[in-house]
């Protein structure tokens, strides 16, 4: 009778660290790619990488930086903070009390529809080309995602872990903080973090559009006046920024939620 | 027989029709628990066990009758009583330690941090869950779950407990272990213990007196004293004579339909 144990299938090629470096690889040689072509074609579209990566430590660890990347951030953090504190607390309400709700949900439906960008010209002839203006926008924008999940986490806490807070004489006002609350984390946070992409993408926009500084002014500026390395240093320094919120924000995340993931794993 | 002192809790003719759907959970139940008794109540599942619970507890408003704990009608959840449920995974607060759920019921009773420890460790000791107080509920496992809402709910310091089928959800071994619990937590601490279950043989076991449910919309069927005394054995008590020949009474009763005298309670 043949042997019919065949070799134990491996789910994924090599060791943690030769995945890694293959991934590192594999973006190293896009850069060689990018770099190969740029000199050979000559386009002044696409400049080498060696081009945009001077010009980005020379623009970047400069005052420029200062001047617009900083307004540019501090802009975003407002909006999103505003946008959390509003949404959270709408979010946990509506969730919470079903009356609320169904009084709240026509105009909330209707509003949430809107793309943010299309409330731009609106901020624009009311608050100006200001930072209020565009803070105003961000805050729009970040707010639908995370009153949504704030909401459906309210509304989806165990009846019974509320009728043990009645139980023992806990009061509406604090069991929403002491039970609803902390139950409705997971979906918070899962709002706060679509509200962080969402955040970002409207600084930029609402810079291209309305403003005399900031990284999207910035990128658009130098589009026009066909200072192509710049262009792309401002792009590059987004993506640098927005990956740096985004392992911020999941740094926050492991701690807060450290009781959520650790459930989730044994329930596996 | 009275094995309790007088009467602690009150139930009389109650009624609980369903606000949603306008059906009657419970037609005329009328039942009552001595101090210091252990009383069950038995029934097919689905006959409205947990409603009855609430509604005992305050939880839910009756539509008729009355119950009255120490001579106060319960309008509210009173602090003399506590309510555990039968999934622990939906009751205990994931978010809290072991600690920190059996410090929930003390936040509103004002002790000194000395005072609140000790509780907390007595609590513990009285359910075997000393040293794990700086575990989280889902790392342990579902007895020791339970026995963490047990903990929590004698930390109140209530005069009764309402038990809602709360071994129903733990395998048949650690059923009987937390069995043996809930008497010694009778005896140790005179906590009135009043436990819905749908398991004849274990309302027998425990119980001082058995009231039989009949299907929604419920009422008593009949009340069994149970005279096997104190100090009970699970391999002992379970095979005395009079042991089987109750619960093969009380099982004969539950099979048959509904009898055509409604809202009567005969006694035995």
């Amino acid at each position: 009778m043949r042997d019919a144990s065949l070799p134990a299938k491996r789910l994924y090629w090599g060791t943690r660290a030769q995945r890694n470096a293959l991934g590192i690889g594999v973006a190293l040689l896009l850069l060689v790619l990018w770099e190969t072509v740029a000199r050979v074609k000559g386009s002044v579209y696409l400049p080498p990488v060696t081009t945009v990566a001077k010009t980005f430590f020379q623009e970047w660890f400069s005052a420029q930086f200062r001047d617009q990347a900083i307004p540019s951030l501090y802009r975003m953090l407002a909006g999103y903070a505003a946008a959390s504190v509003l949404g959270v607390t709408l979010g946990v309400l509506i969730g919470a009390y079903r009356r609320l709700f169904r009084l709240l949900d026509p105009i909330l439906q209707f509003l949430r529809a809107i793309p943010p960008s299309a409330i731009i010209p609106v901020g624009i002839l009311l608050i100006g080309i200001g930072d209020a203006m565009k803070i105003v926008v961000i805050t729009f924008g970040a707010f639908w995602p995370i009153l949504i999940n704030a909401a459906d986490g309210a509304r989806n806490v165990p009846s019974e872990r509320l009728d043990t807070a009645r139980i023992f004489g806990v009061g509406a006002a604090d069991q929403l903080l002491s039970v609803t609350l902390p139950s409705a984390m997971p979906g918070i946070f899962a709002g706060l973090r679509t509200g962080l992409s969402i955040a970002f993408i409207m600084i930029v926009v609402s810079e291209m559009i309305g403003s005399t500084n900031g990284l999207g002014y910035y990128i658009l500026q130098s589009q026009r006046t066909f200072a192509i390395p710049e262009m792309y240093a401002g792009i590059v320094l987004l993506a640098i920024l927005g990956y740096c919120l985004n392992a911020g924000f999941l740094a926050v995340e492991h701690r807060v939620l450290a009781w959520h993931h650790g459930q989730s794993a044994r329930a596996v | 027989m009275n094995h309790g002192g007088d009467a602690l809790l009150d139930v009389s003719h109650l009624q609980k029709r369903y606000t949603s759907s306008g059906t009657l959970a419970i037609e005329d139940v009328t039942l009552d628990v001595r101090r210091a008794e252990f009383v069950s109540i038995v029934g097919p599942s689905g006959c409205g066990k947990t409603t009855l619970l609430k509604t005992i507890c305050g939880l839910l408003h009756p539509t008729g009758g009355s119950v009255v704990l120490d001579g106060k009608l319960v309008t509210s959840p009173p602090p003399e009583m506590v309510l555990v449920f039968q999934d622990y995974g939906r009751s205990l607060f994931p978010w809290l330690t072991v600690e920190g759920n059996v410090a929930f019921p003390l936040k509103k009773k004002n002790l000194s941090r000395a005072d609140k420890a000790r509780a907390i460790a007595e609590s513990l000791r009285a359910v075997n869950l000393e040293g794990f107080a700086k575990h989280y509920p889902w790392q342990l496992s579902g007895g020791m779950q339970q026995r963490v809402a047990i903990a929590r709910a004698v930390a109140f310091s209530p005069e009764i407990l309402l038990l809602d089928e709360p071994f129903a959800s733990v395998d048949a071994l650690t059923r009987a272990e937390l069995e043996d619990l809930t008497l010694s937590l009778r005896d140790a601490l005179g906590i009135t213990m009043l436990l819905v279950t749908h398991d004849i043989d274990e309302a027998v076991y425990l119980s001082d007196r058995v009231f039989v449910l009949s299907p929604p919309p419920s009422v008593v069927v009949r009340s069994f004293d149970v005279p096997l005394g104190r100090g009970r054995d699970q391999e002992r008590t379970r095979s005395e004579p009079v042991f089987l020949e109750l619960r093969n009474e009380i099982h004969h009763l539950i099979g048959r339909p509904r009898p055509e005298a409604a809202g009567a309670a005969l006694s035995s």
